[in-house]
């Protein structure tokens, strides 16, 4: 078995472009919010039950435009969870509806002032 | 299983896929089980190389060691759309091939069975040990908090069963069976059954098995793996010598239709499962009655199911896993069945060449059944030196038999003395 219970966070990213990597190694040791955000959106995209290439944008519905069912919704919510060492609780689900909506909560939690989009 | 209504129903093989040690396509599984070419190779489990498991019937050209599915590899011609991988252990991966290659061999597309009432699945899998434990330990590590939410339908026992349904949008009936390695001979025998009582007219039986530590190394702490490492000597049922049975994984699917209805689609009817019996030896939990009492009742039934004499039998695929007390329990079952009543059929176990994929035997030693009735052959115990004197008076070819069985019998048993067997005949001219 080569996955194991996450002890470093930046593990979860193994299998990400190094572009994805690197910004996520800038964000923590700068706080960048561009980063942050490229972050999110790789995530967000890893995460759609079909594969796409069509680029995120910030109105984008995740049921809706992106294929997520609710379990997708779960994953990523645990991914984040996992990466960024930070708890979300159910009452915070329906914030997160949007590609836009996301970005901006993970922001807020990671204590960011959202990005420019 | 003997309901008269059923009389007038026969089902019908008209599609194989396989995923197994000895090929991952017919061509492939029909050269090495007519040379007697093995797909045992070295294992290391653990790191340790101390376990008293040296070998195994490995899968080729996968990459499913990895707890993630983003780590996965899948052998080029398979789809898997992340939506799907998302929710399978790695046996899923190989059934998902095996149930492609099927459809594909059987001429039917994926549209032709979504959304069909009159088509279902029917899965053997004892499920995922190692996602089971992989989930459980990141939900424990976080005390309880969080986890894959993909958890439970990737690993549980019923995990093809869920998985296969909603990628192929089965909606004539989905269930599963776990009888340990009697499992798939169950799959296959209640499919055969619900195609004879008119209730499907297709039913699509899908059977797999992990190889890895999780599903394998508890064997070696029962005893019951052998610990050679050379492949010829590790896995040789029959043998005085034998000591012990060598693990395998892989995937088999077997498309099994009413004569009727696979004429009118013009199908290529390939063999017809005519008949299907169980037993049970009511003894112990992991050990067979000394005699196979279950198993030679199982015979006995399959055989007037399917209204044949031991006679008519020219060929048996034997369970026999190279194990010291399951091989001479089944010899005496033979002997019992068919020497006593003057027959000798020939006798082989394949699991010489493929090692014991457990839930996944029966189903797979049925598709090489249905592969010796079209390819007209029947394979040989290449691995056998002496034979145990248990089999006195039983047929134990070492090389394959180059000549067509007209019937063949197809054994398996599971752990608390399920005993399984299927009849399968050429099709009718």
């Amino acid at each position: 078995m080569s996955s194991q219970p996450i002890l470093d966070p930046s593990s979860k990213l193994d299998r990400f472009p190094i572009e994805v990597r690197d910004a996520f190694r800038r964000f923590r040791a700068t706080g960048e919010p561009a980063d942050l955000q490229m972050v999110v959106l790789a995530v967000l995209r890893d995460h759609m039950p079909k594969r796409s290439s069509v680029p995120l944008t910030e109105e984008m519905r995740l049921m809706e435009d992106l294929g997520y069912d609710s379990l997708a919704v779960a994953e990523i919510i645990f991914f984040f969870e996992d990466l960024f060492q930070v708890r979300i609780e159910n009452r915070e689900l329906p914030e997160l509806r949007t590609v836009g909506e996301v970005g901006r909560f993970v922001a807020r939690k990671l204590g960011q002032k959202p990005a420019a989009a | 299983m003997n309901a008269p209504a059923a009389a007038a129903r026969r089902a019908v093989v008209t599609g194989l896929g396989f995923i197994t040690p000895i090929g991952n396509e017919r061509a492939a599984v029909v050269a090495s089980l007519r040379a007697g070419q093995h797909g045992l190779a070295p294992v290391v489990f653990y790191g340790n190389p101390d376990l008293p498991v040296k070998v195994a019937g490995t899968v080729k050209g996968f990459r499913v060691e990895s707890a993630s599915w983003r780590d996965w590899e899948w052998p080029p011609g398979y789809e898997i759309p992340r939506e799907t991988l998302r929710g399978l252990a790695p046996h899923g991966v190989y059934a998902l091939c095996a149930l492609a290659q099927a459809l594909r061999d059987a001429a039917l597309s994926p549209a032709d069975i979504a959304g069909d009432e009159t088509t279902g699945l029917f899965c053997a899998s004892a499920g995922s040990a190692m996602l089971t434990f992989h989930h459980l330990a990141q939900t424990l590590a976080v005390r309880g908090e969080r986890g894959n939410p993909m958890g439970v339908v990737s690993s549980i026992a019923g995990t093809l069963n869920f998985n296969l349904a909603a990628h192929f949008h089965i909606t004539g009936g989905v269930c599963g069976f776990v009888s340990a390695c009697a499992s798939g001979s169950h799959a296959l025998g209640y499919a055969c059954d619900e195609i004879r009582l008119g209730r499907l007219q297709r039913v699509l039986v899908v059977s797999a098995e992990e190889l890895n530590a999780e599903t394998l190394v508890p064997f070696a702490i029962m005893r019951a793996l052998s610990p050679a490492a050379d492949p010829r000597l590790a896995s040789r049922p029959f043998d005085c010598n034998r000591d012990g049975f060598v693990g395998a994984g892989g995937a088999v699917a077997i498309v099994l239709e009413e004569s009727g209805a696979a004429a009118r689609r013009g199908a290529r009817v390939q063999a017809e499962i005519a008949g299907w019996g169980q037993a049970a030896d009511g003894y112990s939990v992991a050990t067979p009655h000394p005699e196979g009492a279950g198993l030679r009742l199982a015979m006995r039934r399959a055989l007037a199911d399917a209204g044949t004499t031991p006679a008519d039998i020219d060929y048996v695929n034997a369970h026999a896993t190279s194990t010291p007390v399951g091989d001479r329990a089944e010899a005496l079952a033979l002997r019992a069945v068919f020497a006593d009543a003057g027959a000798r059929p020939r006798v082989s176990s394949t699991k010489a060449l493929t090692g014991h994929p457990l839930s996944l035997s029966g189903a797979m030693e049925a598709a090489f059944c249905v592969l010796a009735l079209t390819e007209g052959f029947m394979p040989g115990n290449p691995h056998l030196i002496t034979p145990d004197p248990a089999c006195a008076g039983l047929e134990l070819p070492r090389a394959c038999v180059d000549a067509a069985p007209r019937a063949v019998l197809n054994n398996s048993s599971g752990f608390g003395g399920s005993n399984v067997c299927h009849v399968l005949r050429a099709p009718a001219p």
